[in-house]
């Protein structure tokens, strides 16, 4: 229960309307898109970075949990409130407040869509790449917090290569700046990455300073169908190895490749071990010259056929396929639990086997598909999760996952992020000492514990 | 609690397929204005499973939450994983009346729709009286209320058309007869074509008549009862289906509705709320031959005879037309085949325009919202006329012009039909 001169004083900062304490809309805050649910003791949004200092104050004097919260989109249990408290939902500070492009940056609020910020800057001629596959409904803010990924990865890199600074309220409602507009360095380590990935445990963002790039001219895709799903693993590190980096290079396995074919129906290859999906970009001249060389390539690794999309409209019928992998595999399992364990990419081959033999010891329907060309493949268990017996083998089978990516020299995640979800294997990862150094880095920002709770570096089983 | 038990089953197979992905945060037009969680499909499918788990009650505050929904099904058309929410809300929204009741209005409003001869009585009434009550708006575009109506739902600033003051069914015969016609089809009307908007009803018979096609209009037919089950008063509406199932019965080439809700209801939405099997089996002989007016005419009638129509028009995808019937193309290829139309497509031709049916009367000021956006697209095209096969979005669009003082027309896609055929003959002498 909240002490109610909290609840008060908190009303008194946004006015009524930004607060709810309702159990029906507690429930509506409880979640994100994984399988767990905590109730948060209040939602609170405010409406300008004042607002939201002076909040992260009084949480501060009563010791209220503080749970930074954008669309809800992650994969890892980020903006649940596993230790209750606040639940600061961050959409109305939504404003773009300048896209320079002469200087080629932006800089927004955290709540701003990331569609949204997409075709400003598409509109103002630029380009963001970071591309989540949630981006319609993902904002910014949440983007960073996790250090959001995308198919694009390949080429242009993730979130973070894109980030030069950012303004954090810390968690006694200090605000600090970390980076700047011109080259995002500052004297010493790199504040801005300390926070990028940090998933809210060490303060809230609220404005933030990006990179943006020239858009490419021309872009092409291209499907390879490969008899095994070794061979196209082995195409991926061949061609990156090459120097011909595409765009984007994703994998859909067999099981994948049925379940949109029998969704669509738009003659995918059904007997095929695997697909990749492959773009290349930049001007016209070198696009062309890259399709023949990624010919070569998947040509001299095994595949059994590669088909170049002459029109606009067959290029996006297979980005449609890559993009309906979801619901397609929702008409095979209810229950859809999505992992983002990456391995180096000449790893890709064996990490493939470890899915499969974790799947087949479990009996586990696993589709695999994802950024090939990242490493980063996207195991999705396919399951129910009233099955309480099913969802016994899940658990184990996600460990064993884990363990799986990191004896390959992998990482827990991808773009997903660790949250809660992963959070019990961090240390795995970090190792002993890897992982104290980040318990002391959160008591050194956040020694009251009040920043997003449980998480990360604050789990306790 | 218990009462909702039996539904539980049938909950869970649509809450078990929710990823919480949040899609429909991207989709649904109440969350676009009001931002928040709890007007999400995957917050009111969280709540409904909270229900499930016995954390939660069928509350005031829950019900509130549930009917705070447009049933335009963005969200299900949008959900990637083919979440139904449009029949698990109308399933919570009947579980939750039959605990906590219907409110004092609509229970005499639906408990009138069942007295077929008496409602009817009782609109032809109301055709005479209805200027005590309601004074016409000030651009002459319909009427707004003298006094507050407690209860009616009526907003006072809110233009609604006036009841018209012979309705549809009582100027015309239960047959309409042509020489040697090709088909005899049933002409489903709806309320509102019947009693409002009647002009679009003759064009839809005329249109028929002229494509050499006998039109009967069952005199049994009554409410589709859609306004009712949307509400969660699931046996009133089980109630009116049954009656006009029998009505159409009779055997008839086609069904034919010029009403988006009316048609959906006897295409998909029957067979939700039946639970007789024989009626379900009787229902199921009729659904497949339900059409939308232009289906029918696309589909089975050939374009000619059209005639030259000077007007750029833009045109409205009423929900339960284009996600309840599947009826989006039609429309457009009847504009393409109009000498003279020049047809411009408005921006997110297919998004609620917030009317929604008892919605916007429950929610005037959000509802108005919505419709404005659906107007500032519309306006935006430039076009003369908007043109849609809803009279019920054709009421809450009128009010919306009415408001801003638009100079954009709204009519019935029959009636700018008509309007071509008539051209069309006119050129022939």
């Amino acid at each position: 229960m909240l002490n109610p001169t909290f609840v008060k004083q908190l009303t008194g900062l946004v006015g009524p309307q930004y607060i709810m304490n309702e159990l029906e809309d507690r429930i509506c805050y409880s979640f994100d898109a994984t399988f767990i649910d905590f109730l948060p003791d209040i939602v609170v949004r405010p409406g300008s970075q004042e607002e939201l200092i002076k909040i992260v104050k009084l949480a501060y004097e009563y010791k209220v949990p503080v749970v930074s919260r954008g669309a809800a989109t992650g994969l890892s249990g980020g903006a649940v409130p596993v230790k209750g408290g606040i639940v600061l939902e961050l959409t109305r500070l939504k404003r773009i407040i300048d896209i320079d492009i002469v200087n080629q940056r932006a800089i927004l609020e955290p709540g701003v869509i990331t569609q949204d910020f997409l075709n400003a800057v598409n509109q103002a001629g630029l380009f963001y790449p970071p591309d989540p596959a949630s981006s319609k409904l993902s904002t910014i803010g949440g983007n960073i917090a996790e250090c959001a990924g995308g198919p694009k990865g390949v080429k242009y890199g993730v979130t973070r290569d894109y980030l030069l600074g950012l303004e954090v309220i810390l968690p006694d409602g200090s605000v600090m700046n970390t980076g700047n507009i011109i080259d995002g360095e500052m004297c010493g380590p790199d504040w801005t990455m300390l926070f990028c990935g940090s998933e809210g445990t060490l303060g809230v963002i609220s404005k933030i300073i990006v990179k943006l790039v020239h858009k490419p001219q021309h872009k092409q895709t291209l499907l390879a169908t490969f008899d095994q799903i070794e061979d196209a693993a082995i195409t991926v590190s061949v061609m990156m190895a090459s120097g011909v980096i595409p765009t984007t290079l994703e994998i859909m396995d067999n099981l994948t490749i049925r379940a949109v074919e029998n969704y669509l129906c738009i003659g995918l290859p059904i007997e095929a071990g695997a697909i990749l999906l492959i773009e290349v970009d930049g001007d016209p001249a070198a696009v062309s010259a890259h399709v023949l060389h990624v010919q070569k390539i998947c040509t001299e690794c095994g595949a059994s056929g590669v088909k170049t999309a002459q029109t606009q409209q067959e290029s996006d019928v297979l980005w449609k396929a890559r993009r309906s992998i979801s619901p397609a595999c929702g008409k095979i399992s209810p229950t859809k639990i999505s992992e983002d364990a990456t391995v180096p990419r000449n790893q890709i081959p064996a990490m493939v086997k470890r899915i499969r033999q974790i799947a087949e010891k479990y009996q586990l329907k696993v589709v695999i598909f994802g950024h090939a060309g990242d490493g980063n493949l996207h195991p999705n268990i396919l399951s129910n999760k009233h099955d309480k017996a099913e969802m016994e083998r899940v658990e184990h089978a996600v460990k064993e996952l884990f363990h799986a990516a990191l004896e390959l020299g992998g990482t827990l995640s991808g773009e997903h992020g660790i949250g809660y979800m992963k959070a019990p294997f961090l240390i795995w990862e970090t190792g002993e000492i890897g992982f104290t150094v980040g318990q002391n880095l959160k008591e050194a920002l956040d020694p009251e514990h009040i920043m997003n709770p449980g998480k990360m570096f604050d789990y306790k089983k | 609690m218990n009462e909702s038990h039996e539904h539980y089953e049938e909950w869970q197979k649509q809450l078990v397929k929710c990823i919480r992905c949040g899609t429909c945060r991207s989709v649904c037009p109440v969350f676009e204005e009001e931002n928040n969680e709890n007007t999400t499909a995957r917050g009111k499918v969280k709540l409904i499973e909270s229900v499930v788990e016995g954390k939660l009650e069928l509350t005031a505050i829950l019900q509130e939450r549930i009917s705070k929904c447009l049933m335009c099904k963005a969200c299900v058309a949008g959900c990637p994983s083919g979440v139904k929410t449009d029949e698990l809300f109308l399933s919570v929204r009947q579980a939750v009346v039959s605990k906590n009741g219907l409110s004092m209005v609509k229970k005499l409003a639906f408990t009138g729709l069942t007295y077929r001869k008496l409602f009817d009585i009782g609109l032809r009434i109301g055709a005479k009286f209805q200027n005590l009550v309601l004074k016409e708006a000030p651009d002459g575009r319909g009427r707004i209320p003298r006094v507050l109506l407690p209860g009616a739902g009526l907003n006072k600033r809110r233009i609604t058309p006036p009841l018209a003051k012979h309705s549809l069914r009582s100027q015309l015969p239960e047959v309409s007869h042509v020489d040697k016609p090709r088909a005899r089809v049933a002409f489903f009307t709806g309320c509102m074509l019947n009693y409002i908007y009647p002009k679009a009803g003759q064009a839809i018979v005329n249109i028929l008549q002229r494509n050499n096609i006998e039109v009967v209009i069952p005199e049994n037919q009554c409410c589709c009862g859609t306004p009712a089950f949307t509400s969660g008063d699931q046996d009133t509406g089980r109630y009116l289906a049954e009656q006009n199932i029998k009505a159409l019965s009779e055997k008839f080439d086609a069904i034919i509705t010029g009403c988006a809700s009316c048609g959906s209801a006897l295409q998909h939405e029957y067979g939700q709320i039946l639970t007789d099997p024989w009626m379900k089996d009787e229902w199921q002989k009729i659904s497949s031959k339900v059409y939308d007016i232009t289906t029918y005419l696309v589909k089975f009638c050939d374009l000619t005879g059209l005639g030259t129509v000077d007007m750029t028009v833009t045109y409205h995808d009423a929900c339960h037309l284009v996600r309840g019937m599947g009826v989006s193309k039609e429309p457009r290829q009847i504009f393409a085949a109009i000498p003279g139309l020049e047809f411009r497509e408005m921006q997110e031709p297919d998004k609620c325009c917030g009317g929604a049916g008892s919605f916007s009367m429950s929610y005037y000021e959000l509802a108005r919202k919505i419709n404005d956006h659906k107007l500032d697209h519309a306006e935006a095209t430039g076009a003369d006329c908007m043109v849609t096969g809803c009279s019920a979005c054709r009421m809450f669009i009128t009010d919306g012009l009415g408001q801003r003082s638009s100079k954009l027309k709204i009519m019935h896609t029959a009636e700018l039909i008509e309007l071509s055929y008539k051209a069309g003959e006119k050129e022939e002498k």
